[in-house]
């Protein structure tokens, strides 16, 4: 066999294993647009008879999704921003330095975002209602959000530091920057890529965030549109396309974000090891 | 990576990109930081002369003041919001909490009850079992296939790496819809899984997945196969890039066939991978929460609970804070020991 047709062959077969894998996404569209009773048709259909756009103005409006995602918005956007401004200058010392309490800091770090959220929400929660943040429910949840998430930030951004050369930095310093200078002026804008694609990650994950926002948000003008998925999937629930439509509306822009994104998030991820 | 890695990406979080950058670049950092010591002195401690208030604020604004600045805030906040809950949970394991002593901290102590009680629980045991069997079924699952798709991408062609990459949406998507289009697929007389199996002739009859005790655990191990497969595969992709061709060649020019050189080089030179990447797996897998808030609920009769979607309940369905401070303490104990052989695997790397 030759190289091309070889090349072909690998080609085809992995388009069909991708297409396999991302079948439940493909689901998702169409249930979105089927009739409430092609949905229940056997054999299923695998393509709408009458595609139905308009469950999605349905939806939006009966769901009230706009106000869910702006919550969602809001607090992704919090989180973000707490995150990003704690977290560059931790993560840059910890590339900087190599030694015991470098090392002591990172373990720590590491240790911290292994936590699972459903295990820390109790004390955070009871915490919390003591120190009276449950009046601020939102505030809460990016606060818990960012001491959950940062660990990660940290150690993805401080991988970007160690890609940056020290001489350059060093050389600032001998040109007369104060150490402030040299990492605002020298060292941030070289770091700056892996930065936004580490709080890209930060932002999607926070984008979906349930445990916090289910236990901490009681308010419902005030809940992120993934405890609104929660209430709008009861357990007898028949609306099936309706929900699906929800959840197109919801992913679609994480979705498109990931795609546009795709190479610079995979390669950030594995911090470059994939070339 | 929401998912969680999880959670998703929800709740997901990995320290393998930096692991992965240390086995890159090891040897150049470290020389590179020596060389930063010794060129630090110009830049370090006082160089004027003047009060107190002034050479402090001249350090953090040209010294070492400025990187203890720098993480003594993101330190400090962490402490707050992860290290004192970690200590709350434990002093609530041992006091009486109810509604009503929600708002003080000297709670009635109990000592061990909470513990006595839990284990006296009849649906204790089955949970842990529950969650072991969730644990160990999901990383199987996502292990074995991420791997087979690692391999499979691993022959380069065009398009290998974008199409690879199109797998990880699974991760970035919010675990609650992965749920929810699961809970649909996996729906008994509609779902289209149940279709599929029947018309491939592997069931005869419908499965309930989702309310039927026999099942219900596995349908929610089904959904978080697939969340979590493609996050190892990229990883197990970057174990595979880095190594080396040569030995590949050595050993065909040696006559071996590829399941020797699958066993006698892949495999052996990918063991340190293969042990993060399954101690990862345990970590996201204790941390999946979302997928039986939106398949199973735990339900029916707990024949789908584990331990961290029980130790919520406690709390937030049944209102007995003690108690799911309790499970949660168990767990985190469970939870460091994995990330401890984590940790310690990634060490080992970078040292040796």
């Amino acid at each position: 066999m030759t190289e091309t047709n070889r090349n072909r062959l690998m080609l085809l077969i992995a388009i069909v294993m991708a297409a396999i894998y991302l079948f439940p996404l493909y689901w998702m569209y169409i249930t979105a647009l089927k009739s409430g009773s092609e949905m229940f048709a056997t054999p299923p259909t695998f393509w709408p008879s009458v595609p139905q756009w308009s469950t999605y103005a349905f939806v939006w409006e009966s769901r009230g999704m706009g106000r869910y995602l702006w919550n969602s918005l809001v607090i992704a956007s919090g989180a973000v921003v707490l995150i990003t401004v704690l977290g560059v200058g931790c993560a840059y010392v910890l590339a900087r330095y190599r030694n015991v309490w470098v090392d002591i800091g990172l373990f720590l770090i590491l240790m911290l975002q292994v936590l699972p959220a459903s295990l820390m929400i109790t004390p955070i929660f009871v915490g919390f209602s003591q120190l009276g943040m449950l009046d601020y429910p939102r505030l809460a949840v990016i606060i818990a959000i960012a001491a959950k998430s940062m660990p990660f930030f940290v150690v993805l951004v401080r991988a970007t530091f160690m890609a940056v050369p020290m001489e350059l930095e060093e050389a600032a310093l001998v040109d007369g920057n104060s150490r402030v200078g040299a990492f605002f002026h020298i060292v941030l804008p070289l770091a700056r890529n892996g930065i936004l694609v580490s709080a890209i990650l930060i932002f999607m994950q926070a984008f979906g965030e349930f445990v916090y926002s289910k236990s901490i948000i009681q308010d419902i003008e005030l809940q992120p549109a993934s405890v609104g998925l929660n209430s709008f999937m009861g357990p007898n629930t028949n609306e099936w396309n309706n929900i699906m439509a929800y959840a197109t509306i919801y992913v679609t822009p994480i979705l498109a974000i990931f795609v546009l994104l795709q190479r610079r998030i995979v390669s950030g991820l594995t911090s470059g090891a994939i070339k | 990576m929401p998912h969680s890695p999880s959670s998703g990406p929800t709740g997901h979080l990995l320290p393998a990109g930096e692991r992965l950058n240390r086995m890159a670049d090891a040897p150049s950092s470290i020389s590179s930081r020596k060389g930063l010591s010794s060129a630090q002195a110009p830049g370090s401690p006082v160089r004027d002369v003047g009060g107190p208030v002034t050479r402090l604020l001249s350090s953090v604004r040209d010294g070492r003041g400025f990187d203890i600045v720098l993480v003594a805030f993101p330190l400090g906040f962490l402490f707050l919001m992860a290290g004192l809950p970690l200590l709350y949970n434990v002093l609530m394991s041992f006091q009486e909490v109810d509604m009503f002593s929600l708002g003080t901290l000297m709670r009635p102590f109990v000592g061990l009850k909470n513990y006595r009680d839990l284990f006296a629980q009849p649906e204790t045991l089955p949970i842990l079992a529950n969650t072991a069997i969730f644990v160990v079924g999901s990383i199987a699952g996502q292990f074995l296939i991420g791997f087979g798709l690692a391999l499979f991408f691993w022959v380069n062609f065009p398009g290998a790496a974008w199409l690879r990459g199109l797998f990880l949406v699974s991760w970035v998507m919010p675990g609650l819809v992965v749920g929810a289009i699961w809970n649909w697929i996996l729906s008994g007389d509609f779902g289209v899984l149940n279709f599929i199996l029947r018309e491939g002739g592997i069931i005869s009859a419908n499965i309930f997945w989702r309310s039927d005790p026999n099942y219900s655990l596995y349908a929610v191990i089904l959904a978080n196969i697939w969340l979590g497969t493609a996050f190892n595969m990229i990883l197990l992709s970057v174990g595979l890039a880095g190594i080396p061709a040569d030995l590949y060649e050595a050993a065909e020019l040696d006559g071996a066939n590829a399941w020797q050189r699958f066993w006698t080089i892949t495999l052996p030179m990918m063991r340190s991978t293969i042990g993060a990447i399954i101690a990862l797996g345990l970590i996201f897998t204790l941390q999946q929460f979302d997928l039986f808030a939106a398949i199973t609920s735990g339900g029916p009769n707990n024949s789908s609970n584990v331990t961290q979607y029980w130790a919520w309940e406690q709390s937030f369905r049944q209102y007995d804070f003690a108690k799911g401070a309790t499970i949660s303490v168990l767990m985190i104990v469970f939870v460091m020991i994995a990330s401890v052989v984590y940790v310690r695997s990634t060490r080992h790397e970078v040292r040796g």
